[in-house]
C-alpha cells in the first residue's frame, strides 16, 4: 500500500519534471526516474518481465537514442524553443481536455462494476505461475507467436525507415549532398482575396 | 493484492493526461516525443493492471508490443527531428509549420 | 419483295452515289437515274397487285401491340409512287444534261436519289409514324437540295427556311399522330379508319384534321406557311421541278387524300381546307402576275395549283384534287424544265424582262413551254382542262359557291400570268442586251458574285441545249397533253380506278349548276385572262415598245404585291424580333443577374468555405494534435457516460 503511494507520488512528480522542464536534458533524467519508478510498478503488479524489459527497453536504448540526438541537435549553435509561439493558449485546451480524459476515465472506472474490474468474475490463469518470464514467455512463444513475429516486421521496418530518412540516399543525405544549403521556409502571405 | 485496481487505472490516466499535456504545450519536439514515451507508459500501465486484475498475462503480451511500437516510433521519430531540425533556425515544431493552408 | 426493292433502290442510289461519287465522276447521272427508272419499272411491274382487292400490303416490323410497320401499296399510293418514280426518273435524265460540269454532280444526284427515297417512305408507309419519317426526310433532302449551292448567302438562307417553315408543319402532324396514338393506341391507317366514329368522336376527329392541316399548309406551301416557296427556287431547276413543283409539295393533298375517312367524317376541317386552298389559289395567281423571275413565277402558280388540289380534297372532291396532282405533276414538271432550258441556255438568266424573242432562237423550249401553258390554263383538250374543272365543279356540288367563284376566278388569272409569262419571254425583241435600268431592274449593290458554278459576269451565249434535256421534254409534252382524257366523261376511268377507295365517295353530290354550264364559264373566264394579257403583251404595239411598257409595269407595281402581301415582313416583326427581343431580355437580365450570378455565387461561396476551413489548417503540429485529443476526449466521454456514471 504505502508502496503504491510512493510509487505514483514518484511517477507523477517525474511526469510533471519531464513535461515542465527548461531543457530536453533534464526532460530526459525525468523520464529515466518516470521509467524507474514504473519498472518498480510492474514489479509489484507481478509483471517480472515487463519490468526487466521497461528498463532494458526504455531506460537502456530508447533514453540513450534520445540522449543523442539532443547531443546532436546541441552541437551546432542553435536553441531550443526560442522562436515565436504561434500557438501561446493552446496550453489551456490541452489542459482541459486532458482534464476531460482524466474525469472520464475516473468516473468509468469508480462507477464500473469493481467486482469485475477485479477479476472475480473469472480467473484464466495460474495465479501461482503468473507474471513469471516462463508463464509469459510460454504465452509470447505459442499463442501469440503471430504478433511476435509481425514485430519483428515492424521493428525491420523502422531500422530501414530510419536509414532511408537520416542516412546518405535520404532527404539529409541530399541536403548534405548541396553543400547544406539551409532550407528556405515559404514566407506565408495571405493571398488576395479573388477579384469578383 | 492489497491496493485496488481501480488506484492503478486512475494513476495510469493521470499520467496520460500530463502525457498529453506535454505534447500539446510543449514546443520542442524531443520534449514533445517523450512525453509521448509518457502516453505510452500510461498506456501501458493500465493494460498491465488489467491483466494482473484478471490473472490474464495476455495484458502483458500486449503491452510487450506496445513497448516494441515505442521503440520503433522513437528511433522514426528521432532520426525525423535530427533530419528536419538540422536546418533550421530553432528546434521548434512550430518553425516547421509549411502545411499552413 | 419488289415494293421493298422500289422502295429501297433509291436510298441504295443515294448511298452509293454519296460515298463513292468522286470516284462515279460523270458516271453518277446515269445510275442515279438507273435506278429510279428500275423503281419505276418495278412499280409498274406491281400495277396488278396494288389495284387488286385489298391492295398490297407488305409487313416489316411489329414492335409494340397496335404498332406494326410496314409498306403498302394500294391505288392512292400507287399514283403518287409512280409520278415520284416517273417523274423523277425524267428530271435525273434531264438533270444529267443541266448539272454538267457542276463540281458537286455527284452530290446533287446523291440528294436526289434520297429525295425519290423519303417520298417514297412518304406515301408507301402502311402507318402514321412510317408517314412522319418521310414526311420529315423530304423536308431534309429538300433543305439539302435548295442549299445545294450553298456557297451562295441566298440559298443557304433560302434552305434554313424551307426547313423550319417545314418543321413548324411537322409539329402540327405529330400532335395528330400523338392524338392518334393517344386515343387509339395503334398507328395502322386501317386501325385509323375504323376507329373513326368510334374511339375517335367528331371533336377528336377536327382535332387531328387540324394538326395534319398544319403540316400539310408547311408542305404544300399553303397559306400563311407559304413563304418558303417561292425562296425555295433557289435551287437548281431539275429541284424545283421534282421537289417543288411535281412531288413534295404535293404531299398535303396525299395526305388528306390519305385520310380522306377522318375528313369525310369533319365538315368543319373540309370547310378550312377548302378556304385555305382557295385563298391560297388566288393569293399565289395575284402574285404570280407581278413576278418577273421566270421560276418565281412558276414558284407561285406551284402554289396556287396546290391550292387548286388543296381546295379540291378539302371540300370532299377527292379524286378531282388527286387528279389534279396527277396532271399538274406533268405540266408543271414540263414548265420547270422547259424553263430550265432557257435558263441554262442564257447562262443563269432567270428574269423574264432580259428575255423576249426566244420564239425563235429557241422552238423547242418555246413548244415546251406552249404545251405547259395551255394545260395549266385549262384550255380544252389539254390535261389542266380536266383536272382543274373537277376540282372547279367539285367545290360547286360539295356547296360551297364562294369557294366555286374562287376557282372560276384563280382560273382566268392563272390564265392572264401564265400567258404573260409567255409573251414577255417568247414575243418581240430580245432584251438581253438592253440596260437593266431601262427596264426598270432596280440593280443590286455591287458584291462580288457567288454564284457557285455558273460565270455570271460572262457574256450570255445562246447554246442549244444538250439533247439530253430535251427527251424528258420531249415526252413530258405527250402526258401534259393527253393525260387528261383519263377523266373525260361521268364513268371515266379515273373515277372507276378510285371507286370504293377509302373516303373517297363520302362527298355530296348537289350541283347547283349543270357541269356543262360551269365549263362554259370557267372558259370564258379564262379568255378573258388571255384576252387581258394579249392586250398588254401580245399585241404588235405592245411587243414594239416593250422596253417602256416593261420599265412602267415594274415601277408600278403595288408594294402590297411586290412584298408578297408583306408576309415576310410580319413574320419578322412578330417572331423574328420578339426571338431576338427575348433574346436579349436573357441577355441583358437573364444570363448576367441569375445564370452568371449563380454560378458566381457558387465560386464565391465556395471560396469561402475553403477560407474557413483554411483557418483550421494552421500547419502547427501541436494544433492537430489538440485535435486528436480532443477525439480522445470524446471517446471517453462516450464510455463514461455510457457505462459509467449511469450504472
Amino acid at each position: 500500500m504505502i508502496t503504491f503511494w510512493i510509487l505514483a507520488v514518484l511517477l507523477i512528480a517525474s511526469a510533471v519534471f519531464v513535461v515542465t522542464a527548461k531543457k530536453p536534458v533534464y526532460s530526459v533524467v525525468g523520464l529515466l526516474a518516470n521509467f524507474l519508478a514504473l519498472a518498480a510498478t510492474y514489479l509489484e503488479l507481478q509483471a517480472e518481465f515487463l519490468a526487466v524489459i521497461q528498463i532494458v527497453v526504455y531506460s537502456g536504448a530508447i533514453l540513450i537514442l534520445f540522449v543523442f540526438v539532443i547531443a546532436l541537435l546541441s552541437s551546432g549553435v542553435k536553441p531550443f524553443e526560442v522562436g515565436p509561439d504561434r500557438a501561446p493558449r493552446i496550453a489551456v485546451p490541452a489542459i482541459l481536455f486532458g482534464a476531460l480524459v482524466l474525469a472520464g476515465i475516473a468516473a468509468t472506472v469508480v462507477g464500473a462494476n469493481t467486482a469485475a474490474l477485479r477479476g472475480a468474475a473469472g480467473v484464466t490463469g495460474d495465479a501461482n505461475a503468473f507474471g513469471s518470464v516462463a508463464d509469459f514467455g510460454a504465452a509470447l512463444f505459442t499463442t501469440n507467436l503471430l504478433p511476435f513475429e509481425v514485430t519483428a516486421l515492424l521493428l525491420m521496418v523502422a531500422v530501414v525507415g530510419v536509414v532511408l530518412i537520416a542516412g546518405d540516399e535520404g532527404p539529409a543525405g541530399i541536403i548534405r549532398r548541396r553543400k547544406r544549403r539551409p532550407i528556405e521556409r515559404e514566407p506565408i502571405v495571405k493571398r488576395e482575396r479573388a477579384v469578383r | 493484492m492489497i491496493v485496488a485496481p481501480e488506484n492503478y487505472v486512475a494513476l495510469s490516466a493521470v499520467l496520460f493526461t500530463i502525457g498529453v499535456v506535454g505534447v500539446i504545450a510543449r514546443r520542442n519536439p524531443l520534449i514533445m516525443l517523450m512525453s509521448i514515451e509518457l502516453l505510452f507508459n500510461a498506456a501501458n500501465l493500465a493494460l498491465v493492471t488489467y491483466a494482473r486484475a484478471w490473472v490474464n498475462n495476455v495484458g502483458h503480451i500486449f503491452a510487450f508490443l506496445v513497448i516494441t511500437v515505442a521503440a520503433a516510433e522513437a528511433a522514426i521519430g528521432l532520426a525525423i527531428v535530427a533530419v528536419a531540425f538540422r536546418n533550421l533556425p530553432h528546434v521548434d515544431v512550430d518553425d516547421a509549420a509549411v502545411l499552413k493552408g | 419483295m419488289m415494293l421493298a426493292f422500289v422502295w429501297l433502290a433509291p436510298l441504295a442510289g443515294g448511298i452509293l452515289l454519296w460515298a463513292f461519287g468522286p470516284q462515279l465522276r460523270s458516271w453518277a447521272g446515269p445510275i442515279g437515274s438507273a435506278l429510279i427508272g428500275a423503281s419505276f419499272l418495278a412499280t409498274c411491274a406491281l400495277w396488278g397487285s396494288a389495284t387488286a382487292p385489298g391492295a398490297l400490303h407488305v409487313p416489316l416490323v411489329s414492335w409494340l401491340h397496335g404498332w406494326n410497320f410496314g409498306l403498302q401499296l394500294d391505288r392512292l399510293s400507287l399514283i403518287w409512287s409512280l409520278i415520284i418514280t416517273g417523274v423523277g426518273f425524267l428530271i435525273h435524265v434531264y438533270s444529267i444534261g443541266y448539272m454538267d460540269g457542276d463540281r458537286a454532280f455527284a452530290r446533287f444526284f446523291a440528294y436526289m436519289n434520297f429525295f425519290v427515297f423519303a417520298m417514297l417512305t412518304l406515301v408507301l408507309s402502311d402507318n402514321v409514324i412510317g408517314l412522319l419519317v418521310g414526311w420529315g426526310l423530304v423536308g431534309l433532302a429538300s433543305y439539302f437540295l435548295i442549299g445545294f449551292w450553298f456557297d451562295r448567302p441566298s440559298a443557304v438562307a433560302a434552305a434554313r427556311k424551307a426547313f423550319v417553315m417545314n418543321v413548324v408543319g411537322d409539329v402540327g402532324m405529330m400532335f395528330a399522330i400523338f392524338l392518334i396514338v393517344a386515343k387509339l393506341g395503334a398507328i395502322g391507317y386501317a386501325d385509323v379508319f375504323a376507329g373513326v366514329g368510334h374511339a375517335l368522336d367528331s371533336g377528336t376527329v377536327f382535332l387531328i384534321c387540324v394538326g395534319l392541316f398544319v403540316g400539310c399548309a408547311a408542305k404544300s406551301a399553303q397559306v400563311p406557311l407559304h413563304t418558303w416557296l417561292p425562296d425555295a427556287m433557289e435551287g437548281p431547276t431539275p429541284v424545283s421541278a421534282l421537289i417543288h413543283a411535281a412531288t413534295m409539295v404535293t404531299a398535303g393533298v396525299y395526305l388528306i387524300a390519305r385520310f380522306a375517312p377522318l375528313w369525310s367524317a369533319s365538315a368543319e376541317a373540309r370547310e378550312m381546307a377548302g378556304v385555305i386552298g382557295g385563298l391560297t389559289a388566288i393569293s399565289g395567281a395575284v402574285l404570280g402576275c407581278v413576278q418577273w423571275d421566270i421560276k418565281r413565277i412558276l414558284a407561285y402558280s406551284t402554289m396556287s395549283q396546290i391550292g387548286y388540289m388543296i381546295m379540291g380534297v378539302g371540300v370532299g372532291a377527292f379524286t378531282g384534287g388527286v387528279f389534279h396532282f396527277l396532271t399538274h405533276a406533268f405540266f408543271k414538271a414540263q414548265l420547270f424544265l422547259g424553263a430550265g432550258i432557257i435558263i441554262h441556255a442564257l447562262a443563269n438568266q432567270q428574269d423574264v424582262r432580259r428575255m423576249g424573242g426566244l420564239r425563235t432562237r429557241m422552238p423547242f423550249a418555246f413548244l415546251a413551254m406552249l404545251v405547259g401553258v395551255l394545260a395549266i390554263c385549262g384550255v380544252p383538250g389539254f390535261s389542266g382542262f380536266f383536272s382543274k374543272d373537277d376540282v372547279i365543279y367539285g367545290t360547286l356540288a360539295a356547296g360551297h359557291p364562294w369557294l366555286y367563284a374562287v376557282g372560276v376566278l384563280t382560273a382566268g388569272i392563272t390564265a392572264y400570268y401564265m400567258f404573260r409569262l409567255l409573251f414577255v419571254t417568247f414575243f418581240g425583241p430580245y432584251r438581253g442586251d438592253v440596260d437593266a435600268a431601262a427596264l426598270g431592274i432596280a440593280v443590286e449593290p455591287s458584291g462580288p458574285s457567288v454564284a457557285g458554278h455558273h460565270a455570271e459576269e460572262e457574256e450570255p451565249h445562246h447554246h442549244a441545249p444538250p439533247g439530253l434535256m430535251n427527251v424528258p421534254v420531249a415526252i413530258l409534252i405527250l402526258p401534259t397533253i393527253f393525260i387528261g382524257w383519263l377523266d373525260f366523261g361521268e364513268g371515266s376511268p379515273w373515277k372507276q380506278f378510285f371507286r370504293g377507295f377509302p373516303g373517297f365517295d363520302a362527298a355530296a353530290t348537289s350541283a347547283a349548276m349543270p357541269e356543262l354550264a360551269s365549263t362554259g364559264l370557267v372558259l370564258a373566264v379564262v379568255a378573258a385572262g388571255f384576252t387581258l394579257a394579249y392586250a398588254r403583251y401580245g399585241t404588235t404595239a405592245a411587243l414594239r415598245d416593250a422596253v417602256a411598257r416593261l420599265r412602267n409595269e415594274t415601277l408600278r407595281t403595288p408594294p402590297v404585291l411586290v412584298h408578297a402581301y408583306y408576309f415576310d415582313a410580319a413574320y419578322e416583326l412578330i417572331f423574328a424580333r420578339s426571338a431576338r427581343a427575348l433574346g436579349s431580355w436573357f441577355d441583358r437580365v437573364i444570363d448576367p443577374h441569375v445564370i452568371d450570378a449563380g454560378v458566381r455565387e457558387v465560386a464565391i461561396s465556395s471560396e469561402w468555405l475553403g477560407h474557413l476551413f483554411r483557418s483550421f489548417q494552421t500547419g502547427l503540429v501541436r494544433v492537430y494534435a489538440l485535435s486528436l485529443v480532443f477525439g480522445v476526449a470524446c471517446f471517453v466521454a462516450y464510455y463514461a457516460l455510457a457505462f459509467g456514471v449511469s450504472r
